[in-house]
């Protein structure tokens, strides 16, 4: 029997999410469903055999790496397999959260559908067919957005417009690189192919002055929707555009553009810290340092010659875990109060510890606190900004300082009591199934600021995939 | 046969016109219809008719499905609106029109040579129009539409560069989920007085 690898990662999920989808109204069952599956095709991904066959007592199961559609192929190729592994790892941590009330019923189906879409995208060919993938995804993305069936937010409608403008310019960017590597590199069609490519990008990842839609749809749909939107497609385009780099050397020598990604990456960092600093809303302050991570990685691209990918790639799991508990323990605080504003979360400490410790721990870790997770990365990066460009280095620590300052105003309001002069007692009133995964990811990142080096490698072996970029 | 795509051209300015400056869903719908029809007409031009038809017949599903919903949804045909508002989309839809008259000579000849400059025009001005449209409206089912004519103006160049099965069905999925997306929009409604909020973001 000949099986491929896309039948697996691509096909096998979309399968599963519409068993999911039929079974909307069996919480419990669709949850299971989806966690397993996710679950088990990270764990497959991360032990596949190099040789891409599966010995099962006397059964022996030979993959091939592509799957044929209307004369092109989808191919998962070995050493994409651990960045699988990673999104579709995340995507069973999000839809485990999803028991939690209120969030909505399309989330479970259409996280597996977008993980099936974006594992495609990553392994189409042509590559740039990925661009359309993208866009399906988008669009599958949209019912999962909106609170309860309620009425849809302007942001979800800037959310789409803005990611639509994006595949069209992808696409002829696409079109015009095949002529531009025939050309010399004075020619007038490698700017204009460089400059629909990097607005196309600059759309897909809320690249500021395109970044208006994440604080929206932070602010008004479900923190753990959000949380896995927002590490999702960033991370998946991100590993994208490396296809830009890889195939295309004049891009690689173009003059300017490490400082160019350098120069957004900062202006990211800025305008995400800064915005978050000074938020009075939970959600927002979420959305907003999306745009400082954004920014990271941006950075991260311009530094590439002196390793940035390594970081890039390193900080994709870590902000993945602080993203999980960052909105996992924000949407279990909403089902507690009455919304996400440091007046409504006045003193909640008081009731809600170890929620709140999650909440501020992974604000921390994401912020790059020394013994968190992302400490090393975010070190790293900010060293090698401020060696880059002073002024670069400086501007990106001044943003960065934004996510402490707002985690320490919040942890202020958290521990203050609503009513000054009464004495509130400390007390657990967390449920099991809300304290217990808290308590596991904080474990886990304190593991991973302390270990750095002994869980992430696996990750770095995706840049393997990459051959132009070694 | 330069004259079916000159009058496909003269339709696309046309209908453009009516989305932007009408709010009335079966105006703006019967014109959208009308545009994918110039939209196949331009296609055809590039493509076999039998492949360049999948536009039509996609468009006009795409249309169809907003087209029910809207009348599911009872959605008033009168539309209040002050003829000053209809003035200054007209008035911004003919300046677009302009720029792109202006700009599609040059963009043809440096950067689409091999193309028809017929076929740029109708590509830009949708691109143009539906910008435009995007930038004046925060209603959903306008907001689709504008997507669906700049997807469109799209199309219309694509074609004239790659011809792929794979791209041609997988844009078919892009059109027909815009509409359901659509859909799902006229059906939730949008929520008012968001409008602060907009402000205070960046």
């Amino acid at each position: 029997m000949t099986l491929n690898t896309p039948l697996l990662w691509v096909l096998f999920p979309l399968v599963i999410a519409a068993i999911v989808g039929a079974l909307y109204q069996r919480k419990a069952l669709s949850i299971i469903l989806t966690v397993i599956t996710a679950f088990g095709l990270a764990l497959l991904a991360a032990l596949f055999p190099e040789n891409l066959t599966l010995s099962i007592g006397p059964l022996r199961l030979v993959f091939s790496e592509n799957l044929a559609i209307l004369g092109r192929q989808i191919t998962v190729k070995y050493e994409i397999l651990p960045f699988i592994s990673l999104i579709y790892a995340m995507t069973g941590l999000w839809t485990l959260s999803s028991w939690f009330p209120n969030t909505p019923v399309a989330f479970r189906p259409i996280s597996l559908v977008l993980t099936a879409l974006l594992t495609a995208a990553a392994g189409v060919e042509p590559f740039l067919y990925a661009a359309v993938l993208i866009q399906i995804a988008i669009l599958v993305s949209v019912p999962m957005l909106s609170q309860g069936g309620g009425a849809t937010d302007r942001g979800i409608l800037r959310y789409l417009t803005l990611q639509t403008l994006a595949m069209p310019l992808i696409l002829l960017a696409g079109w015009l690189l095949t002529g531009v590597e025939t050309l010399p590199a004075d020619s007038p069609l490698v700017g204009q192919s460089t400059i629909l490519l990097g607005l196309g990008f600059a759309l897909w990842l809320g690249i500021f002055p395109f970044h208006s839609w994440i604080p929206m749809v932070a602010q008004r749909s479900r923190p753990n929707v959000v949380g896995f939107l927002v590490f999702l497609f960033p991370t998946t385009i991100l590993v994208f555009s490396l296809n830009f780099f890889n195939r295309y050397t004049f891009l690689r020598n173009l003059p300017n553009l490490a400082e160019t990604l350098q120069l957004f990456g900062v202006v990211m960092i800025v305008i995400g810290g800064l915005w978050t600093a000074f938020q009075t809303d939970l959600k927002r302050a979420f959305g907003f340092s999306v745009l400082t991570e954004s920014g990271f990685s941006l950075a991260a691209l311009g530094l590439i010659s002196q390793g940035g990918l390594n970081w890039l790639m390193l900080l994709f799991p870590l902000r993945a875990l602080g993203f999980w508990l960052w909105s996992f323990a924000l949407t279990a605080l909403e089902n507690h109060a009455e919304e996400l504003t440091f007046e409504s979360v006045r003193g909640i400490a008081r009731r809600f510890p170890i929620l709140s410790a999650g909440l501020i721990l992974a604000q921390f870790s994401i912020a790059g606190m020394p013994l968190l997770a992302s400490f090393p990365i975010k070190l790293a990066l900010l060293s090698a900004t401020l060696n880059a460009g002073t002024a670069f280095g400086v501007w990106s620590f001044i943003g960065n300082l934004g996510l402490f300052l707002f985690t320490l105003r919040l942890l202020f309001s958290l521990l203050t009591p609503q009513d000054e002069n009464t004495f509130e007692k400390w007390r657990l009133s967390e449920k099991s199934n809300e304290y217990l995964p808290v308590l596991i990811m904080i474990l886990i990142l304190v593991l991973l600021g302390l270990f750095p080096n002994n869980f992430m490698d696996g990750i770095l072996n995706t840049l393997t995939a990459f051959t132009q970029l070694q | 046969m330069q004259i079916l795509p000159t009058l496909a051209f003269v339709v696309i300015i046309m209908t453009a016109m009516i989305i932007l400056i009408f709010r009335d869903w079966r105006i703006n719908a019967g014109a959208l219809a009308l545009q994918y029809l110039a939209a196949f007409i331009l296609v055809d031009v590039s493509w076999p008719t039998g492949m360049a038809v999948i536009k039509l017949i996609v468009g006009w599903m795409a249309t169809v499905t907003i087209g029910f919903t809207c009348m599911r949804q009872q959605k008033s045909t009168a539309v209040e609106e002050s003829p000053a508002s209809m003035f200054f989309r007209a008035v911004a839809g003919l300046l677009v029109i302009l720029v792109m008259f202006i700009l599609a000579p040059g963009v043809q000849s440096n950067i689409f040579p091999g193309l028809n400059l017929i076929i740029v025009q109708s590509g830009l001005m949708l691109l143009g129009m539906g910008l435009m449209q995007l930038g004046t409206t925060a209603e959903p089912y306008l907001t689709v539409f504008a997507l669906l004519s700049l997807l469109s103006g799209f199309e219309i160049i694509h074609a004239g560069l790659e011809r792929s099965s794979l791209l041609t069905g997988l844009l078919v999925l892009v059109n027909l989920g815009l509409a359901l997306v659509g859909v799902y929009f006229i059906g939730t409604g949008v929520e008012k007085g968001t409008e602060q909020e907009e402000e205070e973001v960046l």
